[in-house]
């Protein structure tokens, strides 16, 4: 299994971006990038080679499910996981977001102390 | 001093600072928020309030998001609604002055509060799966005045697994009601002690309360007046006394399957982008899952990948029309069961029917109004996805059917033989049925076989699987439990069984079960050697003298 290191992280609320960081690195002893918007997720992609990507589900321009979108046109998200970030959850809504090819969903509001076990844990299913 | 302090404590101060900033920067956000509100207030345009609605809807889906996570959760919990009520708004912007004024109120009230971290920890860390959701008991408020009567029904309900409390006169029950909402009410329409009648009284609470209540009525008067009064006060089941209790279980169980009901799943087919953005919009405020398609030449990706429940098809598009696309759908037996409405601006009554008479079901023109779109694919789609269930499903009982509940165990046993956790499945039987067909004839049978199905979707986990296997027969598997646990289990459920009450033809009678348990803690084992041993354990509960679990 390869190693989870690096995770870019995409989300226009700059305290959530702060405090996702903050989990992430921190707890979880991570590497993060945070993009503002999916344009920017995008231009970042191959530089930064993430191991794992969170995104945003609701944004201002490209919205997260565009965004995976796109990304899925550059990347392998076979390899890359990708999961989504949003307030709203159903069932269906989140079975909805995994057609698009994503993991799983984060619920906000999240625990920032349990973040990093959340990652870990899908990174762990995706790959197993 | 901060050299001294451990990883954990410099995390913590990172995030108190964190959610200081937060705490500072609502001081910009609510007051934005605020004037955002007096300004959907005073919009004169609808174009305007839209717009500010917009706005709003945003701010507060970020609120909603962010404010949990830094420990302002009663903040992130009324953002939350608000946002929902913006949404509605937005897709029901019309008239209504008045609560759109509320609504106003409200978000000017969130705004003018100040907010401090609540002490409590933080929210709990959220699992996304939807198959863990905590599955509580629901609870059942009886009212009955015959005391012997109600204290029968609500014994059978808590049998059945349900929270039944029993009332007899109406102020108990109020008193109760402002205590707890119950999930549904069992109401009696005949109450010869207080001076206003069950149907009254229900109608009135019903006014009272935010959301009706599901109710069920129980009555002596089988006639047609007083069903119009009971579907008029919101009632969802009507029974004749003496009630047969596993129907209105059964009833129950209906009413609470179509609560929480998954969001139905419409396609829309229209090369009109625009109009069909403005449709789904609609539909999404009704809370539909929608999926919009331009070219119908991508037709079987999309019947595919999102499986629609409701199909609506645009009539005149370039290339292909939609009654030939109609035409193509239904070439496809599994799409079958998919209704398509057509949407046209076509008002000509022969040309409606020309297309209905090749393919499809419904017709509406455009323009049309919001609510009746949502009428339109709402009746259609309930419609579709109950047929769609009583097609997979045993008909009777709801469950897996013999080869379906085959499959799954197998399944089953594979993964608990990959994950070196046990397994067990049981296979019961319902002692002497032949006798209840002979005796009480084949419609209470058939209520006994019902009333164990429900009893076993009650008393299970689930991730249990369920399956009427035969006539009487029905097979449970068990995935992560050992052959102790699994026979504790059965055994309560022989137990209740045997408690419940059946009624036929005013006799009152009970009937008990044999169950055999088989698991894989032994040895592993094929799925079909694990059944074969459930088998021949069911066999010896059967000559020991059945109503027993081996």
């Amino acid at each position: 299994m390869p190693d989870l290191r690096r995770i870019l992280h995409v989300e226009d609320d700059p305290s959530i971006q702060a405090v996702t960081k903050l989990a992430l690195e921190v707890v979880g002893g991570f590497q993060v990038l945070s993009c503002a918007c999916g344009q920017d997720a995008l231009d970042q992609l191959q530089g930064f080679a993430p191991d794992f990507i969170l995104l945003d589900v609701m944004m201002p321009g490209m919205d997260g499910p565009q965004t995976l979108a796109q990304i899925a046109r550059l990347i392998d998200i076979n390899q890359v996981p990708v999961a989504f970030m949003t307030a709203k959850v159903q069932p269906a809504e989140i079975a909805y977001y995994c057609s698009l090819g994503a993991r799983d969903v984060i619920i906000k509001p999240f625990d920032p102390m349990q973040l990093a076990s959340q990652v870990r844990t899908i990174w762990n299913r995706a790959h197993e | 001093m901060s050299n001294t302090k451990t990883p954990a404590q410099e995390l913590q101060k990172h995030l108190q600072q964190l959610s200081d900033a937060f705490a500072l920067r609502l001081q910009e956000d609510l007051p934005a928020l605020r004037q955002d509100a007096e300004q959907l207030l005073n919009a004169a345009e609808p174009q305007e309030q839209l717009r500010c609605l917009q706005t709003i809807r945003e701010q507060l889906h970020k609120l909603a998001g962010a404010a949990g996570t830094f420990g302002f959760s009663r903040l992130g919990q009324r953002a939350r609604e608000l946002e929902q009520e913006a949404e509605h708004w937005l897709t029901t912007l019309q008239q209504e002055q008045q609560s759109l004024q509320d609504f106003s109120q409200s978000l000017q009230q969130l705004a003018n509060q100040v907010y401090q971290p609540e002490p409590e920890p933080s929210p709990a860390p959220a699992s996304a799966s939807p198959s863990k959701a905590p599955q509580r008991e629901r609870r059942i408020y009886i009212l009955e005045d015959q005391y012997a009567v109600g204290e029968t029904m609500r014994l059978t309900l808590n049998n059945f697994g349900y929270q039944a409390e029993h009332f007899t006169r109406i102020a108990e029950l109020d008193h109760a009601l402002q205590q707890q909402r119950p999930d549904a009410l069992i109401l009696d329409v005949n109450l010869p002690d207080e001076n206003v009648t069950g149907l009254a009284y229900a109608a009135s609470l019903q006014e009272r309360l935010d959301e009706p209540l599901p109710l069920l009525v129980t009555t002596t008067q089988d006639d047609f007046a007083t069903h119009l009064e009971a579907v008029r006060v919101g009632a969802m089941g009507f029974f004749t006394k003496p009630v047969d209790i596993p129907q209105l279980e059964n009833r129950l169980e209906r009413c609470f399957a179509q609560q929480q009901g998954e969001p139905y799943r419409v396609l829309i087919i229209d090369d009109d982008r625009e109009l069909a953005s403005r449709f789904s919009l609609i539909l999404r405020g009704a809370n539909m899952l929608v999926e919009m398609q331009h070219d119908p030449a991508e037709i079987f990706t999309h019947m595919r990948n999102f499986n629609p429940e409701v199909i609506l098809l645009d009539v005149n598009m370039p290339n292909c029309t939609g009654p030939e696309l109609a035409q193509i759908i239904r070439m496809y037996d599994d799409w079958l069961r998919v209704p398509i409405i057509y949407l046209s601006a076509e008002t000509d009554i022969n040309r409606q029917m020309n297309a209905l008479i090749k393919a499809g079901d419904d017709f509406v023109t455009k323009p049309i109004s919001d609510n009746a779109l949502v009428a339109a694919v709402f009746s259609r789609a309930q419609r579709a996805r109950l047929l769609s269930n009583a097609l997979s499903r045993d008909s009777l009982t709801g469950l897996l059917k013999h080869a379906d509940i085959k499959e799954q165990a197998a399944v089953e046993l594979e993964r608990a033989q990959r994950s070196g956790k046990p397994a067990s499945v049981a296979m019961l039987d319902i002692d002497f049925f032949k006798k209840v067909n002979d005796s009480h004839g084949h419609a209470a049978g058939d209520n006994v076989i019902r009333a164990l199905a429900n009893l076993l979707r009650q008393r299970l986990r689930r991730i249990d699987s369920l399956g009427r296997y035969g006539g009487e027969e029905f097979l449970v598997v068990l995935p992560d439990c050992t052959a102790e646990q699994a026979l504790r289990v059965l055994d309560e459920i022989r137990q209740r069984f045997a408690e419940l009450k059946f009624i036929a033809a005013g006799s009152e009678f009970s009937v008990t079960l044999s169950a055999g348990i088989a698991s894989t803690e032994a040895a592993p084992v094929s799925a079909s050697e694990l059944l074969e041993k459930a088998d021949q354990a069911l066999y010896a509960a059967k000559h020991g003298g059945r109503n027993q679990v081996r």
